[in-house]
């Protein structure tokens, strides 16, 4: 072993204002090389333009961000094809096809794509000759995984890919995270559901107004708050609502 | 290049599959066509004239034989009752009362009932019978005539109104197609967050904008080529002009529309407030533009507006090069105007139309 994982990302004393309003204030975090990281917090803490701006879509106010060793605002383009992006609201091109979506989406980073192996990663095989129009939740959610794969990127970026997703959608989703993590991928995602984030994030940072208020491994800030003295009624239960549920209905998607 | 050709084939392919826009760029105007060439504003308007007589000689029934042949009239026969109410109805233009005789001196006048809403045509029915009443006379009185006119047919070719309509048409549904196309499809792209997915690739905003903008323009070719088909195959149209020179003009004038419905989809926060913009600046233009009816038939004031608007230059153009053969020579006043209305409203679009909304910081 080296001793050390390589930093993919590195950010810097990043700010972002709007005005007088300061939405990112002064944020520092490094991403390794394969890792899962998650970027949690309420609505308007700061999760979405912190994302955009390492995607090179929005311009940080000071700061510095270097993706791969590359500076993100002098190099954006070179960044933009490095990374894969799945966007909050996940809208397609109406009209075509999902084979001709993804090739369409491949042509953007000027490469030629095997489309159906792409749609076999995230099983809408059988959707190839469908529209995007025609599909669910949860498979929109896939497709929009597998338009952010086709230039083979080295960081995924999910912006809330589970939001308005029933538990069995979720958990293919929660599946096919470990399957781009598997493939040598670093995924960055945002999400407000704490489950998800200690399923899936090797390490998660904490946002709230702006600035990162924790950051660590799931379990190292569990154990912070545990030590610190916090205690809440212990209701030993070893299953919840959301295990009867899925007891109930099955893992199976219901797509 | 690649993302170019690949996304211009991809947008292609949107655009044909889409109903909405087949709707506008080619069923809309194909049924005005049907409908404004098969009502045939061309065939010449006959006059309906009554006609009521009593108990008539042979030389009345002799005049009125006559009277029928004339292939201006279309001649009714009634009772004077009978007429006047078809009168009254105005469905006659003129009913003359005829005496029971006619030739020789002292004969009693006819009385001719004149349609006063429908003056113009009535003085035309009535002038055509003194005509004729002056040439019986002539040769009743066996005088030779100082002089006769000796017809000789010229093959001119007259314009029909599907012929004047024709180029028209083209103009108007390359304007629909290209302002309603990309003012609401770009529109709803921004609104929907697929500008801000495609500013996140390597692809440059302009790759994307041109292989849309290329798109149209290949199918205003197309549009212009299904009308002249069309305009061949059912009204047997004439068109005399340069078909490259035609080309040329349909791709200027979609360029300038383009720029238009650019500029529409830069100005629209939300797909709802389209059809309110969009219908602003091409509402008039449906009227104003030439397309139906020639500008010269307007009144003066308002044909100084109409002269200047981008529709009235595409179709006097592409009607100038149609019927008459015209080159560019002749109609550089409308290219100039097409051009200098391009570079305005492109320039607009650059203006008005961003990716992605301006950052206040």
């Amino acid at each position: 072993m080296m001793g050390f994982m390589a930093n993919i990302i590195e950010v810097k004393n990043l700010v972002k204002k709007y005005g007088d309003f300061t939405a990112v204030n002064d944020i520092t975090f490094s991403v390794e090389d394969g890792e899962t990281f998650g970027i949690l917090g309420p609505n308007g803490a700061g999760k979405t333009t912190t994302l955009e701006m390492i995607e090179s879509l929005k311009r940080p106010t000071s700061g510095t961000i270097t993706l791969d060793g590359h500076d993100v605002v002098k190099e954006g383009d070179l960044v933009k094809s490095l990374i894969g992006v799945q966007l909050q609201a996940s809208t397609f091109f109406e009209n075509l096809n999902l084979v001709e979506l993804l090739e369409t989406f491949g042509a953007m980073y000027n490469r030629k794509i095997n489309a159906m192996e792409l749609l076999d990663e995230v099983q809408l095989t059988d959707k190839a000759k469908s529209q995007s129009k025609e599909l669910s939740g949860g498979q929109r959610q896939r497709l929009s995984i597998a338009i952010g794969l086709v230039n083979d990127p080295k960081v995924l970026f999910l912006d809330e890919p589970t939001t308005g997703l029933d538990p069995q959608a979720r958990r293919n989703l929660w599946d096919l995270v470990e399957l781009v993590k598997r493939k040598g991928k670093t995924v960055v995602l945002t999400t407000h559901y704490m489950d998800e984030a200690e399923v899936l994030c090797n390490r998660v940072a904490i946002m709230d107004a702006g600035k990162i208020v924790a950051m660590g491994t799931p379990k190292s800030l569990i154990e912070k708050l545990l030590a610190s003295g916090f205690s809440k009624p212990i209701l030993q239960q070893q299953a919840n609502l959301e295990d009867v549920f899925l007891n109930l209905t099955g893992h199976a998607l219901r797509d | 290049m690649y993302t170019i050709y690949k996304l211009t084939i991809a947008s292609l392919k949107m655009f044909v599959r889409s109903r909405q826009a087949l709707f506008f760029t080619l069923f809309m105007p194909f049924i005005i066509m049907l409908v404004f060439g098969y009502i045939g504003f061309d065939k010449p308007q006959l006059s309906d004239v009554g006609i009521v007589t009593h108990s008539p000689a042979a030389s009345t029934q002799q005049f009125i034989d006559q009277v029928s042949k004339f292939p201006t009239l279309t001649i009714h026969t009634g009772t004077l009752e009978e007429e006047q109410e078809q009168l009254d109805e105005g469905n006659r233009s003129v009913v003359l009362d005829i005496p029971d005789t006619i030739s020789g001196t002292g004969a009693s006048p006819i009385t001719a009932y004149v349609n006063a809403g429908k003056a113009a045509e009535a003085a035309g029915v009535l002038s055509v019978l003194n005509q004729f009443i002056s040439q019986a006379t002539i040769a009743a009185a066996n005088i030779q005539p100082i002089a006769t006119i000796s017809e000789q047919e010229v093959n001119a070719h007259n314009l029909r109104y599907i012929e004047f309509l024709l180029p028209g048409l083209i103009a108007l549904s390359i304007m629909q197609m290209s302002v309603f196309s990309v003012a609401f499809l770009f529109t709803q792209y921004k609104e929907k967050g697929v500008l801000k997915r495609i500013l996140a690739s390597p692809m440059k905003p302009f790759q994307f904008v041109a292989s849309n903008a290329i798109t149209r323009l290949i199918v205003s070719v197309a549009q212009a080529a299904i009308f002249i088909i069309a305009g061949l195959v059912l009204f047997q149209v004439h068109i005399v002009g340069s078909y490259i020179l035609l080309a040329l003009c349909v791709v200027l004038g979609a360029l300038m529309f383009l720029g238009l419905g650019f500029t529409i989809s830069g100005i629209s926060k939300t797909v709802d407030s389209v059809p309110a913009i969009a219908n602003l600046v091409v509402f008039p233009q449906l009227f104003l533009g030439g397309t139906f009816f020639a500008i010269s038939s307007m009144p003066g004031w308002l044909q100084a507006v109409a002269q200047f608007l981008p529709l009235t230059y595409f179709s006097t153009a592409l009607r100038e090069i149609m019927t008459k053969g015209t080159g560019l020579a002749g109609i550089w006043p409308d290219v100039l105007g097409m051009v200098v209305w391009g570079v305005v409203l492109i320039a607009l679009a650059t203006v008005t139309f961003r990716f992605q909304e301006r950052e206040a910081a």
